[in-house]
């Protein structure tokens, strides 16, 4: 079998098809399944980065012959491989962590595990795609699989969370639905590569209509101020292992399509000012509600919500340090986050109720888990020598570099508040007043393992950021060379 | 009657009644308060684009875009045919807001088991 992009998003919706009916030949293939299409996908992605890497070219996949402005293809460079590859990390990791999911009733354990294939399948779909229909409907996969599991338990308020999400989440596809219409009627075609190439003959007052649309249809999974209400409930009401999925995978591709539509489709400076007006305003309301949180699940969702404002600032910035600096944030926000959301997930479990103040002394009682959450609290708020410093430090330098000094000033300022609600949490968990209440759940062996390589990977990636930032470097890099993505997707058809 | 004004009208309606759609639905998303009567605003909504999208692919008395002999023939006798992608995109648009519409309608179920009632001011567990 040759190995191709598109066993990217064949693979994870064929198998979420199948589990159904492979649930009636083994129980135990539906928990199988999923991680061994996840450990192939892993195996595609290594493949593939490295040979990206070597000749770096792009690999473009036309689907069912038809060449590129016509046809949909899929865009594996090393800026959309890089991401992908990142996902597919992810997803495996979530995988084994919940591996022993729902390990007494097999029909929710079946539900999840085809709406997580799903999810795989759209957020990773949004990232490849050349095509901005295309990008939609992965979209639209995505945001379903989202609402069904932030809704998945019934005896939460998951429901409610479920559909104050789709509600927006609805509202928000319609909005690039008209923005895609738009598009259409302007330039003729939806193919990404030649949108970019005919952007220039739309006028200046529809192509800022256009933006707008797509802004507010795509700012939704991106967390953007003020479209992020869906947010917090939805983190603190899904399974703990969905709150690390929708950090690592949903919100990710969110923010990929915001910046592809800016950084690649439209040619508007004034998109980046609104980038970086957006995301201080994200940051800052993000991060001080997120100090008025009670709820440790909350507070996380508050956290992730904050971290895309500094991701969106960053990206803002369109220098080249600066979109190395979001892209090595994005990747930092993807792991710290899930291992906080993995291991706050058993605080929860083990404590008299949701709220921090519940947790007190847990962390004396259950060391390994205190020390692993302290680990992704000390990374997320940017303490060297964790993997966290790195990323806020090449964006203040980028910040800097461009000579907004306000910027950063701002961002430093929103570290401390982002400090003190951190340590806040560490604080309760380690010199609280333990309660009488036992430990009762403990994690299983995929738990364990799959936060111990997330804590082994931020501290590597601390103490040797060299690793990584290779390929970010050339993502970045990838990104904002337009031209060449262009003249890549289109001379596929010559 | 004068084709031109004719044409006008037709136009007007169409592009008229898609978007009195789109906001006759946003109008009871954002005011009714009734779960089902939301679900119906945004499906009402997604009525509007739908209608908006094949009035942009519309050409008057263009054929259907079929590649049969018919087709070419015709094209050669200098009939257009209609834009195709646009009704390819509705289509697809439609069974993604058919999915959206049956998730949304079983949430509905969901909270209403849950709190015996199906209006959104009276469901506050969470900070709406």
């Amino acid at each position: 079998m040759v190995i191709s992009p598109v066993h990217y998003i064949a693979l994870p919706l064929l198998a979420a098809f199948l589990m159904p009916l492979l649930a009636k030949v083994n129980r135990e293939l539906v928990r199988i399944i999923p991680g061994v299409v996840l450990t192939y996908l892993l195996f595609v992605s290594v493949v593939l980065m490295q040979r990206v890497t070597e000749t770096g070219q792009p690999i473009i996949e036309t689907l069912a012959g038809w060449q590129a402005p016509w046809g949909i293809n899929l865009v594996f460079s090393q800026f959309t491989g890089f991401l992908v590859s990142l996902m597919v990390f992810m997803a495996t990791l979530i995988w084994i962590f919940s591996y022993r999911f729902k390990k007494v009733d097999n029909e929710p354990a079946l539900k999840y595990y085809i709406l997580f294939m799903m999810l795989v399948t759209g957020s990773v779909g949004v990232v490849l795609t050349g095509d901005i229909f295309n990008m939609f409907v992965f979209m639209e996969i995505t945001a379903i699989a989202s609402y069904s599991l932030t809704s998945f338990y019934r005896d939460r308020d998951g429901a409610e969370a479920g559909f104050k999400y789709l509600l927006i989440g609805s509202l928000a596809s319609t909005f690039m639905l008209l923005a895609i219409l738009l598009l259409y009627t302007q330039v003729g075609t939806l193919n990404m590569a030649m949108i970019a190439e005919r952007m220039h003959t739309v006028p200046v007052g529809m192509k800022v209509t256009i933006l707008i649309l797509f802004l507010t249809g795509l700012g939704i999974e991106a967390e953007m101020f003020p479209l992020n209400g869906w947010a917090p409930d939805a983190y603190s009401q899904a399974p703990s292992p969905v709150g690390a999925t929708f950090a690592a995978l949903v919100v990710k591709a969110g923010v990929y399509s915001l910046i592809r539509v800016i950084f690649t489709l439209f040619d508007i400076q004034g998109a980046y000012q609104y980038l970086i007006i957006m995301g201080i305003i994200t940051l800052i309301i993000a991060e001080f509600a997120a100090m008025k949180q009670t709820n440790l699940k909350r507070m996380l969702a508050y956290s992730s919500i904050g971290q895309m404002g500094f991701v969106l600032i960053a990206f803002g910035i369109g220098t080249k340090e600066a979109v190395f600096g979001a892209l090595f944030l994005m990747f930092n926000h993807a792991i710290i986050k899930s291992l906080l959301f993995m291991s706050g997930s058993f605080f929860v479990y083990n404590s008299t109720s949701k709220d921090i103040n519940g947790m007190s002394g847990i962390g004396k009682k259950f060391p390994y888990m205190g020390f692993l959450f302290s680990i992704g609290a000390f990374a997320i708020v940017g303490l060297p020598p964790f993997s966290g410093f790195w990323s806020k430090l090449y964006i203040l330098i980028a910040a800097a570099d461009e000579s907004m000094l306000a910027l950063v000033a701002i961002i430093l300022l929103v570290s401390i508040v982002e400090i003190v609600y951190y340590f806040r949490v560490v604080a309760k968990l380690y010199f609280g007043k333990p309660t009488d209440k036992e430990v009762v759940h403990k994690p299983t062996f995929g738990g364990y393992f799959s936060m111990t390589v997330l804590a082994v990977v931020i501290l590597l990636v601390g103490f040797y950021p060299d690793i990584i930032t290779g390929f970010i470097h050339r993502a970045a890099d990838t990104l904002l060379d337009k031209g060449a993505y262009i003249s890549n997707v289109l001379s596929m058809g010559h | 009657m004068d084709p031109i004004l004719y044409n006008k009208i037709i136009s007007v309606g169409v592009y008229g009644s898609a978007i009195g759609l789109i906001l006759i639905g946003l109008y009871a998303v954002l005011v009714k308060k009734h779960l089902t009567k939301i679900v119906i605003g945004l499906s009402i909504i997604d009525s509007g684009v739908h209608l908006l999208f094949i009035a942009v692919g519309f050409i008057k008395g263009g054929t259907a875009p079929i590649f049969s002999e018919k087709g070419i023939e015709l094209v050669n006798q200098g009939t257009a045919m209609v834009d195709p992608v646009p009704q390819a995109l509705v289509l697809t648009a439609i069974v993604i807001g058919f999915g959206v519409t049956a998730v949304a309608l079983s949430l509905v179920i969901r909270l209403y088991r849950h709190h015996h009632t199906a209006r959104i001011d009276h469901i506050k567990s969470l900070k709406w």
